[in-house]
């Protein structure tokens, strides 16, 4: 019994947006990839390839202006808050995270009664989502490596040299997608696991009341800090 | 250049039933394989025919751990062709698999009864003895280079061939690596490689010779590459002035052999659009001549130009002749395990066996069990959080933070 409130604060509506974009290029090109990788049913491969070129160049450009964005728009510093200061600070470690580390690994385990304090997100939370940034880098180089058009460019035959050639580029390549669906099913589970008010919010933009924190991320009117 | 020149070689060529047309337009085909413009066509002609009067080029074909197929893919023509003329332009003083057997100069008839005075340079080992000497040769390496059981998987005339190997590398002007086998160890190096072959790139480099070493992938060796080489290093010239070395890729194979891939020039390849498929031998797909991709073809990732050169003559290739790509014309001639056996096989499947803890796996195992376990643990971890209480909004918040409580409770 212990909901945070979600505000609009938390996600300005560009980052619902990119969010959208992320969640729709995701799965387009993890059902292409996959179809490239074997084609299940007959007939698609044309599509499947186009599909998986168009949704590579709208994810790597939708994460590269939700990275440049980060230091232009302001989002909320709390859950439950609608006090705001640069994005790309509620996403990089904050005062509000240290020493939460094992106290959220021992929440999830079941070692820890209460709920640990966070930002804006939580230590794992944010570990989780500043990794998927070189994730997706690293796996659109190990695209391009394998991509007719760019595979001959030095910068990325040198990479596919490295591991070891062209095929053993393409089973990294398919296990990087692996690491995606974990960490997409991972991440679904978790923001949704104590309620549903966080997709309410990052996908219809909508409100819900709950707890309030304050800019610390300490409880709102609690004790003082 | 000289009408009598013409004469002696085309009365050779006539020889052997081949015209002037004939011999005209092998060299537009090998000046395509070569990537030159036509205009190069007489320039090679010209070459041709001035090295059918001079000495000819000393040759050296030493077989490793091999199959001798890429021998049998040069010696494919049931006639002499107008390759064949050109690669009669080279020398084979030694040449295991077709010289016959021979030992020392005991074995010369009527040396023994003393009729006949010795003369070893009439012997096999007697040939490859002077070679070495003057050096200079090319040798053309078959097979893999086996150094296991400390050299004795691979014993010739009572030596171990890597006793006698890095001499005759060494004072090579350059070494034509044919067939897989011997440009990254091939079938004889696939995984568990007891023999430890190895590609005699790999092998030189171990022991320290600098001799260039040109690559001519693929199992066996396509002869038409092989005469494309023999006219770029020896007519041409282009060993001495360094140019073939500058035509060669990452993997020591001409790039204008190897430089695009199987998929690429493809006549199945609208299949592959369409997504029309091949899924089982003998199925009605088959019979249409659909794309191989879903059986397992390596042309995606394999480069070579077998669709345009073809084998046999221009006959066929493999993909026309019906049998998905296995990928033998991949190469990695300095990365151990890389040979295009451990990289393809299974040949049927889409990705390679991944060895792991003493066995293999698919990727596709590998990644479905990475996403059961995932799906499992969010499972049971569900379950927990219903029975903790924790789904209607997670636990009570904490008022402080454990480590700031052991600080004392707030600042």
């Amino acid at each position: 019994m212990a909901h945070p409130a979600h505000y609009r604060e938390a996600h300005p509506m560009v980052f619902v947006l990119t969010h959208w974009i992320n969640l729709i290029a995701m799965v387009s090109l993890a059902f292409s990839g996959f179809y490239i990788h074997y084609p299940f049913f007959a007939g698609f491969m044309g599509v499947a390839r186009g599909m998986h070129f168009f949704f590579m160049f709208v994810l790597i450009i939708n994460l590269t202006f939700r990275i440049i964005a980060a230091f232009f728009v302001k989002s909320a510093v709390s859950l439950g808050s609608r006090e705001v200061d640069t994005d790309i600070k509620n996403w990089l470690p904050q005062k509000a995270n240290r020493h939460q580390f094992l106290a959220w690994i021992k929440y999830y385990l079941f070692m820890k009664k209460d709920h640990p304090l966070g930002a804006k997100y939580g230590v794992l939370q944010k570990i989780a989502y500043i990794a998927t940034v070189p994730l997706t880098f690293v796996m659109a180089y190990t695209g391009f490596s394998i991509w007719g058009p760019t595979m001959d460019w030095s910068f990325f035959s040198a990479g596919a040299g490295w591991v070891g050639g062209y095929m053993y580029m393409r089973v990294i390549h398919y296990f990087l997608m692996w690491v995606f669906i974990v960490f997409t099913a991972i991440h679904a589970y978790l923001a949704n696991v104590e309620g549903f008010a966080p997709s309410g919010l990052i996908f219809a933009w909508k409100e819900s009341e709950g707890l309030h924190f304050d800019k610390e991320g300490n409880p709102a009117g609690g004790k003082a800090h | 250049m000289a009408h009598g020149n013409h004469d002696a070689l085309y009365s050779q060529l006539a020889a052997r039933g081949v015209t002037r047309r004939d011999f005209l337009k092998f060299c537009g085909s090998i000046a395509t394989l070569m990537g030159l413009a036509e205009t190069a066509i007489p320039q090679i002609a010209a070459a041709v025919e001035a090295a059918a009067l001079t000495p000819r080029a000393p040759a050296l074909w030493i077989n490793g751990g091999a199959c001798t197929g890429c021998t049998e893919s040069m010696a494919q023509g049931m006639t002499p062709d107008v390759a064949t003329v050109v690669l009669d332009l080279l020398s084979l003083n030694y040449f295991e698999t077709v010289m016959m057997a021979q030992g020392g100069p005991e074995m010369i008839p009527g040396y023994q009864e003393g009729v006949v005075e010795a003369k070893p340079e009439l012997t096999a080992e007697g040939a490859i003895k002077t070679m070495l000497e003057e050096g200079g040769y090319i040798l053309i390496f078959e097979g893999t280079v086996m150094t296991g059981f400390g050299g004795n998987a691979l014993r010739i005339a009572g030596k171990s061939q890597t006793e006698e190997l890095p001499e005759i590398c060494k004072n090579a002007a350059a070494i034509v690596a044919v067939g897989s086998c011997a440009v990254d160890g091939g079938w004889v190096a696939a995984r568990p490689n007891p023999a430890e072959g190895k590609g005699i790139q790999q092998f030189c480099k171990d022991e320290g010779i600098a001799t260039p070493v040109i690559n001519l992938p693929t199992c066996p060796v396509n002869p038409e590459w092989v005469v494309a080489m023999v006219i770029d290093v020896l007519l041409l010239g282009q060993l001495e002035s360094g140019a073939i070395l500058d035509k060669l890729d990452d993997f020591g194979r001409p790039s204008l052999i190897f430089g695009q891939t199987i998929h690429d020039n493809c006549p199945r390849r609208g299949h592959f659009e369409n997504g029309e498929f091949v899924y089982e031998f003998g199925s009605a797909e088959e019979a249409k001549g659909y794309c191989l991709y879903a059986v397992g073809c390596k042309g995606p990732q394999t480069f070579t130009n077998c669709p345009i050169v073809r084998w046999n003559d221009g006959a066929s290739w493999c993909v026309e002749s019906g049998a998905p790509c296995i990928g033998c014309g991949n190469a990695n001639p300095l990365s151990p395990g890389g040979n295009w056996v451990d990289v393809g096989a299974p040949f049927l499947n889409r990705m390679p066996d991944l060895p792991i803890a003493g066995t293999t796996f698919q990727p596709s195992t590998i990644g479905a069990a990475v996403g059961a376990v995932a799906a499992g643990a969010l499972l049971v971890h569900g379950i927990g959080m219903k029975v903790a209480g924790r789904m209607d909004g997670g636990a009570p918040y904490e008022d402080v933070r454990a480590h700031d409580r052991k600080k004392g409770g707030g600042k």
